[in-house]
């Protein structure tokens, strides 16, 4: 038969202020204009939302699945960049132990 | 059903003549959405994509809300609940225009028939947020909010279709043909318009109607859409019909009156 | 190169031929793949897998989303009837969800390498499966209301176990599903019980409709576990986490007293409590007219496709023109407004 599929677009959807835009789904739809009009009945029929995106499917370039696992390892001397690699508040409170440091009593 | 609900010190009640000329008004409005939802219903799984079926389910929705809103109103004055004028008044007791009950026809009549009827209410409704009778103008304000979707919605697509392909632009002017003095018959005044006037109801049709093509005519220009010169068809507001009445009651009305119960 | 397109074209665009199948390459790949399942771990659209699960998985969820599709069109037809405006909200509601489920659906599958339009195009041609079930007509009002909690009660049991299934996409659609499919429980239910309780006229009305619809909604399940094919298969790769018997058991557990509290009865005498296995023993349907069904000899299934074809064919100029338009615009992409809230 052969028909006209129209192209796809990705939808993001901000829930409430404050919030990122998130992945909902995607649409079939001719232009930017009509994918956001599509995109509202599709994915705000029920639930808030405050502001929507469309982008067109073939605008997103991704990162390869067989590449994933060497592109994105993070290797376990790098522990300095996470919070949890500092034990602060517990050799803090050691010190003060062994010191017997208290706080002053507010006022 | 959601129902106005007018606060505890806001007067609903009207005094006669004018109550009478306030349900007129409320009736057209109500019967109007009521049978316009129907008909968008109708493509509720044939439309021509996926994506088009779900946004006109919504509109049908949206425009059968409205009539359980105009309905409601209408029950505070005196008259039956909603469903009761829906399911039990027969085609000559309907003040709805003679546009709302015309077949669905093809995508084009029904996107053209939408967008009419959605500036129609547009003006109606932004004159309405202004009447004297409080629970009317809260009610206009509410609906009007809901309105801006499907004002995009049917712009949209008439500039779309208006000019997109030879079919497409033979397929909306025929449209327009068909509906155009249909929808001038949403501005027919329904009885008692003196009255509704004078007392800061609403204000003239002949005013809503000029508001009216001051928003359609430049945007179905844009669309190359020619506009028709014709008389309004009228009647509607004063409970003549068209034979598609008949037909649509008949299938609207089928379960309802088969006497088989009375609650559902 | 890093980067590379995968929605551009619906099938990702492998730069190397595709892997083999076979040998000691395919069996490391497939090892990974398989404890990456046994782990629990979901697969994504761009992570390798076997071609035979992207095969089911194509074919289950393409079948899935035609029942969808077709599935709006025998409560579809009770919309103009409804009896009260709010059963009308509703049931255009309920429909208008069905739709978008489909279309959720068929997005998903389009991640798998197919497009809406191919899997519509097979649909139309009859060569695609649909849930059996909605070639079965729907006479009158009752019937929206035991499809709303005969075969959507049997869709969710089915779907809250797609749910946990390994394919990302599939699972993610089917989490939203089964979200919109409780309130067409509740108001199928809702409709089901305003005539069990209403007069005699609609209780014979609703059992008529149960009669009709019990055997159909033990049907939605599929083939009993000794004819399906693909069992062990989907089960292996997680497609599938229970058995068609398994869940057709279920849902006779939990819908059977609901219909029967009511005081209505189920077309089958052989069904009673088991109070030692505590499960309910049930008849089977008759697997020959599944069969026959499935073949496309059902009481409506030309209606159905003649139905979707027709809205098809009368749609097609408006996708035209709507393409030809958007091919005539200067389409710069983005209104530069992402960060103004509003249309």
């Amino acid at each position: 038969m052969g028909d006209t599929q129209w192209p796809v677009y990705e939808v993001f959807l901000q829930e409430k202020r404050g919030d990122p835009h998130v992945h909902v789904g995607a649409v079939h739809a001719p232009d930017p204009e009509m994918a956001l009009l599509l995109a509202k009945e599709q994915f705000v029929r029920r639930g808030r939302c405050i502001s929507l995106w469309v982008v067109p499917a073939e605008a997103i370039y991704a990162s390869r699945a067989e590449e994933a696992e060497e592109l994105f390892a993070s290797a376990l001397e790098k522990e300095y960049r996470e919070p949890r690699g500092f034990r602060v508040t517990e050799r803090v409170r050691r010190w003060m132990e062994r010191h017997g440091q208290s706080l002053p009593e507010a006022e | 059903m959601a129902s106005p609900s007018p606060k505890p010190n806001e007067t609903v009640a009207l005094p006669d003549p004018l109550r009478e000329a306030v349900g007129q008004l409320l009736l057209a409005m109500a019967d109007d959405e009521v049978l316009l939802g129907h008909r968008d219903s109708e493509w509720v799984g044939h439309a021509p994509i996926l994506e088009a079926d779900i946004a006109m389910a919504s509109i049908a929705q949206d425009e059968i809300g409205h009539a359980v809103l105009w309905y409601s109103l209408l029950q505070e004055l005196g008259w039956p609940d909603p469903d009761r004028m829906a399911y039990f008044r027969d085609p000559p007791e309907f003040r709805n225009a003679t546009l709302v009950e015309l077949p669905k026809g093809d995508w084009a009549f029904t996107i053209v028939r939408q967008f009419l009827f959605d500036f129609a209410e547009k003006v109606r409704l932004e004159a309405l947020m202004a009447s004297a009778w409080t629970p009317l103008a809260e009610a206009a304000a509410k609906v009007r909010r809901e309105e801006t979707y499907h004002l995009m919605h049917s712009r949209a697509w008439v500039l779309r279709l208006g000019d997109a392909t030879e079919e497409s632009h033979r397929r909306m002017q025929a449209a327009l043909e068909q509906a155009w003095p249909h929808a001038l018959g949403l501005f027919e005044p329904a009885p008692g318009e003196i009255l509704r006037v004078e007392a800061g109801i609403q204000p003239p049709e002949a005013e809503l109607r000029a508001r009216w093509e001051a928003e359609v005519r430049p945007i179905l220009e844009a669309a190359s859409l020619r506009i028709p010169e014709a008389e309004p068809v009228y009647g509607g507001r004063h409970g003549r019909h068209t034979e598609h009445l008949d037909a649509l009651l008949a299938d609207f009305q089928m379960v309802a009156r088969s006497g088989l119960g009375e609650t559902w | 190169m890093l980067m590379y397109r995968i929605h551009g074209q619906a099938v990702p665009v492998p730069e190397q031929a595709p892997p083999p199948q076979e040998g000691p390459e395919y069996e490391a790949r497939l090892a990974e793949f398989e404890a990456r399942i046994a782990r629990g771990e979901k697969i994504e659209p761009t992570d390798w897998m076997p071609e035979e699960y992207r095969r089911q998985l194509i074919r289950m969820i393409s079948q899935h989303a035609h029942s969808e599709i077709v599935g709006m069109l025998p409560e579809g037809k009770w919309i103009p009837h409804a009896p009260t405006l709010r059963r009308k909200l509703i049931l255009i509601a309920k429909v208008q969800d069905e739709g978008g489920h489909g279309q959720l659906l068929y997005r998903a599958a389009e991640t798998l390498g197919i497009t809406r339009e191919e899997m519509i195009e097979a649909l139309l041609a009859g060569k695609a499966k649909y849930s059996v079930v909605f070639n079965y007509p729907t006479p009158t009002w009752a019937d929206v209301a035991a499809i709303g909690l005969l075969i959507d009660g049997a869709a969710v049991v089915n779907q809250l176990m797609l749910a946990q299934g390994s394919y990302g996409p599939y699972a993610r659609a089917m989490k939203r599903i089964c979200y919109e499919e409780s309130f067409h429980i509740k108001q199928g239910y809702d409709a089901f019980v305003a005539l069990a309780t209403g007069t005699p006229a609609q209780r014979q009305m609703m059992q008529e409709a149960v009669n009709r619809w019990w055997y159909p909604a033990l049907m939605l399940f599929g083939p009993p576990d000794r004819d399906s094919v693909h069992t062990p298969t989907l089960l292996r790769w997680r497609i599938k986490t229970k058995t068609n018997d398994e869940l057709r058991q279920e849902f006779v557990d939990q819908y059977a007293p609901m219909v029967l509290r009511l005081g209505l009865t189920i077309p089958d005498p052989n069904l009673r409590y088991n109070p030692e296995t505590g499960h309910w023993q049930f008849s089977e349907p008759d697997w020959e007219e599944f069969w026959r069904v499935i073949r496309g000899d059902g009481p409506c299934n030309a209606e159905r496709m003649a139905a979707r074809r027709r809205a098809h064919e009368e749609g097609r100029w408006v996708r035209e023109a709507l393409a030809a338009k958007a091919a005539q615009r200067t389409n710069g992409g983005g209104n530069g407004r992402y960060a103004v809230a509003g249309l």
